[in-house]
């Protein structure tokens, strides 16, 4: 408990070390921080491109909002998995990258992952803006949903930043781990369904192996994907299934990140 | 109110030479979880007790364990076996302008320095003006701080962490960066912090300088306590050595 009560006494070095990163990617940069904003968009022509022109990659028409953009439909997703990868990564590297202060200075270790989210977040946050003005304009009744769609990205940010932590202790033993994890993200993306639609993988699938399927649910990614597009591209609310796996790894994945953080976290400065 | 500011008891700190270190998953998997170490003791059984409002100098040769010690004073490092109490806020300076990001400028630096010393915002807006003075950067503190000259980023680096006032400073041979003036500067600081009755801890080489402020001195060597008492009698049995 005492641990907690530590933590929230570092809320104001928790807000510096996010304004920091915040402030500091960007400067002596001409476009500043439409950099953030550029580099999905760049992926979302690139993907369409590929997918919807040359592979003629069919999606579902939104149901109920009768929408039927490519580009869109990809965005309900890839914003979020973009997101996750980059407060992964970010997370993962951040005690190895602020070693000198680790090493110099005494407080709560856990603010480096967290601010990494904390920074990876506030970029997310106006993408998920644009992408939310876009599909105002194209005709998606999203006012609704806007509550539910904070949750879930409160859910997401809760398991990407539990996965971090227990990235970024492995990595100080282990630095191969932000070289393999680069890897696996890449694999763990194509694994979900953010650039295809999941009816794709249904299709595939013969009798004797329709347990690919349910392989690709036991992905909670998917469900995440599955979640972000039905509330914004769709505008429904999402299955019972798909609420309730996003919401047990959530919780699940903080707690054991937590709970292999607080328990290296002494540890940490000796080893680097 | 406990007259014992700081007590360090039995602390034996021990560090990991590897031969054959696992530092990749590559040779963790080849070899086994096994990897091949010595063990080092850098302190063992140290105690003490620094008394409330007093200056404590550290004193011993180059690897004798003051800067092991002065870290798990810190809470960087944690002792092996026994155990540091301390009551009071305390706050360490073991480097200065650590966590200083180039491409902020000086008064964004001040503000998440302060920070990641423990202050409060508001802590530090209210010392701000106190801080830009003693450091002597003038208008430069809107300046990034990768155009500093090192001395400035040092002064600027020294100035935040002496507005933490805390109760127990536990400082490393930071004195010796700075100019003269500085040093003069630093030194009246330490003065005025005597003064109000705070405790400080020192690491130092300059002999003259722990014997013109420290009240009681612990001499290590080896990484065993070789002497702990007043400053004239500790100082003067240490040069003996030398």
């Amino acid at each position: 408990m005492t641990y907690l009560n530590e933590l929230a006494s570092s809320r104001e070095l928790l807000a510096n070390l996010v304004a920091r990163e915040v402030k500091g990617k960007y400067r002596r940069t001409l476009f500043g921080q439409l950099w953030s904003l550029i580099n999905p968009l760049a992926l979302m022509l690139i993907y369409t491109l590929v997918y919807s022109f040359i592979f003629k990659a069919k999606i579902e028409i939104g149901d109920p909002s009768g929408l039927n953009i490519y580009p869109l439909w990809l965005m309900c997703a890839l914003l979020p998995w973009t997101f996750f990868t980059a407060v992964v990564n970010g997370g993962m590297s951040s005690i190895v990258a602020n070693g000198s202060l680790v090493k110099k200075v005494y407080f709560p270790r856990i603010v480096l992952p967290v601010s990494a989210m904390g920074s990876v977040g506030f970029t997310w946050l106006l993408e998920m803006l644009v992408l939310a003005v876009a599909l105002l304009v194209f005709g998606a009744n999203i006012w609704v949903w806007i509550p539910l769609t904070v949750v879930f990205m409160v859910l997401l940010a809760m398991f990407a930043v539990g996965l971090s932590m227990v990235l970024a202790v492995v990595n100080v033993h282990f630095r191969d781990m932000q070289h393999l994890v680069g890897i696996l993200l890449r694999l763990w993306m194509y694994l979900t369904p953010i650039i295809y639609p999941i009816s794709l993988v249904e299709d595939a699938v013969t009798p004797e192996t329709a347990w690919l399927v349910d392989l690709y649910h036991l992905n909670p990614m998917e469900h995440f994907a599955v979640a972000f597009r039905n509330l914004l591209y769709d505008n429904r609310m999402p299955a019972g299934t798909d609420v309730l796996w996003c919401v047990i790894s959530a919780f699940g994945m903080l707690a054991i990140g937590f709970w292999v953080f607080a328990k290296n976290e002494k540890k940490l400065a000796e080893l680097l | 109110m406990n007259d014992v500011a700081v007590s360090v008891e039995n602390v034996s700190k021990r560090f990991r030479l590897y031969h054959e270190r696992n530092s990749s998953l590559k040779s963790a998997v080849m070899r086994g979880k096994k990897s091949v170490h010595e063990d080092f003791w850098a302190l063992r059984d140290v105690s003490f007790e620094v008394p409330h409002g007093s200056t404590f100098g550290l004193i011993g040769k180059n690897g004798s364990g003051k800067s092991t010690l002065l870290k798990c004073l810190a809470k960087i490092l944690y002792p092996e076996h026994g155990s540091i109490t301390a009551n009071g806020k305390q706050a360490s300076l073991l480097e200065v302008g650590s966590g200083f990001h180039p491409e902020l400028s000086g008064r964004e630096n001040v503000f998440l320095n302060g920070s990641i010393l423990g202050m409060s915002r508001k802590e530090v807006a209210r010392k701000f003006d106190d801080i830009v003075s003693f450091a002597g950067v003038g208008h430069f503190i809107d300046q990034p701080v990768k155009n500093y000259s090192s001395g400035m980023y040092v002064r600027l680096g020294f100035s935040v962490a002496v507005s933490v006032s805390p109760d127990i400073l536990v400082v490393d041979e930071v004195l010796a960066v700075g100019d003269a003036t500085f040093r003069k500067r630093c030194e009246g600081k330490f003065k005025e912090m005597q003064q109000e009755g705070r405790t400080i801890i020192l690491v130092s080489h300059s002999m003259g300088m722990v014997q013109s402020m420290c009240d009681q001195v612990a001499w290590l060597d080896g990484g065993e306590l070789k002497q702990v008492g007043g400053a004239k009698e500790v100082i003067a049995a240490y040069n003996q050595t030398v």
